[in-house]
């Protein structure tokens, strides 16, 4: 320890970068990093730079400093564009990036971050051997990205029966799902739980507004059954699907007789 | 940096500026460079032999930007020496600067050189161009003129460092001068071109012509420009460029605000007296004062025009005042506004613009040309910022749903909701709608700022009766249970689903010992905000005292209790209702109770007693902030009952089975009463009592009332006992006998005013008059027979701590067979506290 403080007191630049070398080597990363960030002014313009830079940026990323380390391996690219480690830094940069992205409950704005640098890294450098990694990581933050939206499409649905209101938010909000995410696996359930969301809507709603809403549950049932011939939730759906040909044909009786009345009168 | 492209070399090769052509480049050199290594600065221009360039064109100017952003290098020329074909050859001509080895200051103190040193962008390694050591000059005059040194004269020295070549050490020498003040500060007012004077006459000051300012009135409005006078200590009145501007600007909106449209600073000059004192005149051209003369409206179809100028409530004969006209037409903090009309009803694309549409001397005509637009529907409601709080916390809390008509009201609703949760920073809620006006529907995208409110207490206390007391306390607000197992999920404590988990433990070795525990879930099962709290406690008390009779007596008391208890929010009456439910069981194990209830000598006959009771609470809360309230109410009713065993075994009352009924009523309300909202009265009122089923039904020694002091039961704590803090009085001096009373009321007005409203430590300070007493039976019973205090106090609230607190009261009344325990009376408060 009192070698260290030396070294990193000194003034001698050679012996402090061997020294930064020998402790990385030794994955000491904190005290190469410290001897690195104290060289990096003085390694400007010397030969040394912009080996200095690239391994400083990884002592972050050992340290689990992420943020850090992004900035870093992020900041090496711009500056050494065409440096033999350049595609190493910019996958790095990515994989920073992932390792700060949180569980799918909460913000996803490192997830973003991580995605954007993946496809800059794919789209900048298509041989790289890093590609099969890359991709995979890909996959896993879009597919975490489409559990958040589809729960909290779901979240809706699932306080319809505090309150009736949500009913007509979970419709929105899980053809939302559905635009935004055209692909995904959840879709099945998602249109399955709006045909259950929007009878239900239709149901609590003022009579003169029921025709109308009861006709948009035929509309996503047939587009359910067309998508999803043999669902796990076909039967519930039939079931819904039913009960809202009894309740359209009770309302036409009534608009019939009221307009039999009409027309007695 | 210049590029000078077939200069110099003697080449043969022209380059013509006005067709820019293709190269490929043949070469890349650096000449110059002494210190520095030629290699790294070519691949610092991101350069390359073989690559494709036009010339003169993009690339060569970055690659000048480049190297120039490094902040290595005095001076970056690019020559092409040579052109063959289409293969051009460059150079890149470098002059070297020495670097900064180090800095000093000199002439300042040790923490101005450090404030300094964040301010200048001085980094070791950093080449000393002229432009660098300018703006580190000016920087630093530039600080000790706001501090009020106006002559400060900065010089700085270089001096080559030995120890590293090429480099130098700065000393940065400053003189600070005399500090100066504002010795006189002269405020001209023109009407007209007349000059005014002052009204000499009191009398005509206050009741007479109210429009003319006194030039005290329009000196108050300068804030931070102030005249340097023997009688105000507290006044700095330094001179600062920036705050004289915005001073300035403050004297207009003040005139402005008054009708004075016209009013403007026509000069302003600075002059110097001494060494150490300056001069202001300014002089201002008031203008004429202007009134409304007629409103009319243009463009409204859904309301008609009386409605709207009810809402607006300004007409004819009112100061016209912009400041207030935009805000009852945008957005009015303490009442009704034009624009919120339509905005809750979902018109999102709504626009007013009042147009003076004719001014005729002192009067104004405005037209209000109003758009209506159609209503917006809400599409996608997202949250962003929840660091720790999981987003279905958040969403269940909004009351801006997909699908529903726009409305700010619910927007601010929602806002106070995640508020009130208490895990965001209140003041940095953010809410931004993002319309699409092409199908007329709007997003909304809301953030959030994560701040810590697990609160860890452990404390060393000396508590009257028992000596030394310690506590070790953790409350996590924003528990998870479902995390709690995966360990990855420890950082430090598994978080983010809402739920509270409150761990106390008390002891002091064997003499007394408490631990309670409890669990609560907000959403029980995520579909309903039906809560559930689950408690468990046990606590030991042991006294040996001295009784009547001078024998030493052993007496203890073990409590051990559990409690369900089961919430919900109402919709009716309205949706700020909360109704509770729960059902307790405590178990009490006594010897020698006379001891503990003291001047209740029946208590010597309980052994053991069982308490089950069920409790109902009916709440109501809307305030608008739990740290710092400025509006809203909360009021509370909580009956607490057991099973009635007397009215089925006949007139046992053995307290085998206790038998008590009590009623608790808690109302407060906040107010603000200055016009930021920052001055705020809180009155409160309290009641209690405890009663029996059975006519001739005894109240047991348990569940009685204790009144005066902080109301944290300091001195001889007593479980089972209710605790009810009345400052300006010792800690229970109002009590009508040992075990307690049966009844009490409080009535409390406090006024409070925020010192900081900083999340991390929000400070207020207040002033209250309280009022209470409290009665041994209701034949004593007296609404207006009252014990008063007046004082006054602060509070401090730390995220990690909760709410501390210090008043001191004056107790106005003596408390009969207790002397001098009213008076002058410290008192700390800890947690927030509901009476």
């Amino acid at each position: 320890c009192g070698k260290y403080n030396k070294i990193l007191k000194s003034d001698d630049v050679d012996k402090k970068y061997a020294a930064a070398l020998s402790y990385y080597e030794k994955e000491e990363y904190d005290k190469a990093g410290a001897l690195l960030e104290d060289l990096m002014p003085l390694l400007k313009g010397r030969s040394e730079y912009e080996r200095a830079n690239f391994l400083y940026a990884y002592t972050k990323f050992y340290q689990h400093l992420y943020l850090e380390s992004s900035f870093h391996f992020t900041s090496f690219g711009q500056t050494f564009p065409r440096s033999q480690y350049a595609e190493e830094a910019a996958f790095m940069n990515a994989r920073s990036l992932t390792n700060e992205s949180p569980s799918y409950n909460l913000d996803q704005q490192s997830t973003a971050q991580a995605m954007s640098a993946l496809q800059e890294f794919m789209r900048r450098y298509p041989q790289s051997k890093y590609m099969a990694e890359a991709n995979k990581v890909y996959d896993e933050l879009s597919g975490k990205v489409e559990v958040k939206a589809f729960n909290s499409a779901k979240q809706y649905y699932k306080l319809t029966n505090y309150d009736p209101q949500y009913y007509k938010a979970a419709v929105v909000a899980l053809e939302n799902f559905r635009k935004s995410y055209p692909s995904s696996v959840y879709n099945e359930e998602a249109a399955y739980l709006r045909i259950d969301a929007q009878y239900n809507y239709a149901k609590e709603s003022i009579e003169s507004k029921q025709q109308e809403r009861f006709a948009e549950v035929v509309t996503f049932y047939q587009a359910f059954i067309d998508a999803y011939p043999k669902s796990k939730f076909s039967r519930s759906a039939e079931q819904i699907y039913e009960a809202t040909q009894q309740e359209l044909e009770k309302l036409k009786k009534s608009q019939t007789v009221t307009a039999t009345t009409t027309t007695n009168q | 940096a210049q590029i000078r492209i077939g200069l110099g070399s003697g080449n043969s090769a022209t380059i013509d500026y006005a067709n820019p052509r293709k190269y490929e480049i043949g070469g890349i050199t650096v000449s110059g460079a002494k210190f520095l290594d030629p290699n790294t600065l070519i691949s610092l221009t991101g350069l390359r032999v073989g690559d494709e360039i036009e010339v003169p064109g993009d690339a060569i100017s970055k690659a000048i930007q480049k190297l120039w952003d490094q902040g290595i290098l005095g001076g970056v020329d690019v020559r092409a020496t040579k052109i063959e074909g289409d293969k051009i050859f460059l150079d890149f001509f470098l002059t070297e600067r020495p670097r900064l080895s180090r800095f000093d200051f000199s002439g300042t103190t040790k923490s101005q050189a450090e404030d300094l040193q964040k301010k200048i962008s001085l980094n070791k390694g950093r080449v000393v161009t002229d432009d660098l050591l300018s703006s580190t000059r000016t920087t630093v005059q530039k600080f000790f003129q706001e501090k009020g040194y106006l002559n400060t004269q900065v010089v700085i020295r270089q001096t080559p460092d030995s120890i590293i070549a090429n480099s130098v050490a700065l000393e940065i020498k400053v003189d600070k001068g005399e500090k100066v003040r504002i010795g006189e500060l002269d405020i001209v007012r023109l009407r007209n071109g007349q000059v005014m004077e002052d009204e000499g006459n009191l009398f005509s000051r206050l009741w007479g012509d109210d429009e003319a300012f006194t030039e005290g009135k329009l000196k108050r409005q300068l804030k931070k420009t102030k005249e340097k006078k023997l009688y105000k200590v507290f006044t700095s009145s330094k001179f600062q460029k920036s705050e004289f501007e915005n001073d300035k600007k403050l004297l207009i909106e003040f005139y402005n605000k008054e009708g004075y449209r016209d009013a403007a600073v026509i000069s302003d000059s600075v002059y110097t007296i001494s060494d150490d004192r300056i001069g202001i005149k300014l002089v201002v051209d008031e203008g004429n004062r202007y009134f409304y003369r007629s409103i009319s409206w243009n463009g409204n179809y859904l309301y008609n025009d009386a409605v709207l100028a009810r809402i607006l409530g300004l007409g004819k004969g009112d100061v016209y005042n912009k400041e207030e006209l935009d805000k009852r037409l945008n957005y009015n903090p303490s009442g009704s506004d034009i624009t919120s009309l339509y905005m809750d009803d979902g018109y999102l694309f709504f626009q007013i613009e009042p147009v003076e549409v004719a001014v005729e001397g002192d009067s104004i005509d405005i037209e209000m040309r109003i758009s209506e637009g159609s209503q917006a529907k809400i599409n996608s409601v997202s949250i962003s910022g929840n660091t720790k709080t999981s987003d279905h916390v958040i969403l269940r809390e909004l009351r801006t749903l997909p699908g529903q008509n726009f409305s700010r009201a619910n927007l601010i609703r929602s806002q106070r909701e995640l508020s009130n949760l208490g895990y965001f920073d209140p003041e940095k809620i953010g809410m931004n709608p993002v319309p699409n006006p092409e199908n007329g529907t709007v997003d909304i995208q809301y953030s959030v700022e994560e701040r810590p409110n697990d609160q860890i207490t452990l404390s060393g206390g000396w508590g009257g009766g028992l000596g030394a007391v310690g506590t070790v306390g953790l409350v996590l607000n924003n528990f998870s249970m479902r995390k709690a197992k995966d360990w990855k999920e420890w950082r430090p404590v598994p978080s983010g689903d809402g739920q509270r988990l409150a761990l106390n433990i008390q002891a002091n070795g064997k003499r007394y010992q408490s631990y309670s525990l409890s669990f609560t879930e907000p959403w029980l099962g995520g579909r309903r905000p039906n809560s559930l709290t689950v408690s468990l406690s046990k606590s030991v008390q042991r006294f040996n005292e001295y009784d009547e009779f001078g024998q030493l007596r052993d007496a203890n008391i073990d409590i051990s209790g559990a409690s369900v208890n089961l919430g919900r929010r109402l919709k009716w009456p309205d949706d700020y209702f909360t109704l509770s439910n729960s059902i307790s069981y405590f178990r009490y194990n006594m010897s020698n109770g006379a001891s503990i209830f003291r001047g209740y000598s029946e208590a010597d006959k309980i052994k053991d007693a069982n308490n089950v009771s069920f409790i109902t609470s009916f709440a109501r809360n809307s305030i608008d902030n739990p740290t710092y309230t400025r509006s809203g109410s909360s009021i509370g009713l909580n009956v607490t009952f057991t099973p009635p065993y007397s009215l089925f075994k006949d007139g046992s009352n053995s307290f085998q089975w206790i038998e008590f009924h009590k009623w608790m009523l808690d109302a407060s309300w906040f107010h603000s009463l200055s016009g930021d909202g920052k001055l705020v009265l809180n009155t409160r009122a309290h009641f209690g009592y405890i009663g029996t089923y059975s006519k001739d039904g005894v109240i047991g020694p348990f569940e009685r009332f204790k009144l005066g002091g902080s109301g944290l039961g300091g001195g001889s704590f007593i479980v089972a006992t209710d605790y009810i803090g009345l400052r300006g009085y010792e800690d229970e001096s109002i009590t009508p006998n040992a075990a307690g009373g049966i009844a009490f009321n409080k009535y409390v007005a406090e006024l409070r005013y925020p010192i900081s409203l900083n999340p991390a430590a929000t400070v207020f300070v207040l002033g209250f008059a309280e009022a209470g007493n409290n009665f041994g039976s209701y034949r004593e019973y007296d609404p207006f027979k009252l014990y008063r205090s007046v004082g006054l106090g602060a509070r401090v609230f730390m995220a990690a701590f909760g709410l501390l607190g210090f008043d001191y009261g004056w107790g106005l009344d003596t408390v009969p067979g207790r002397p001098g325990s009213n008076g002058g009376q410290f008192h700390f408060i800890i947690g927030q506290q509901i009476r």
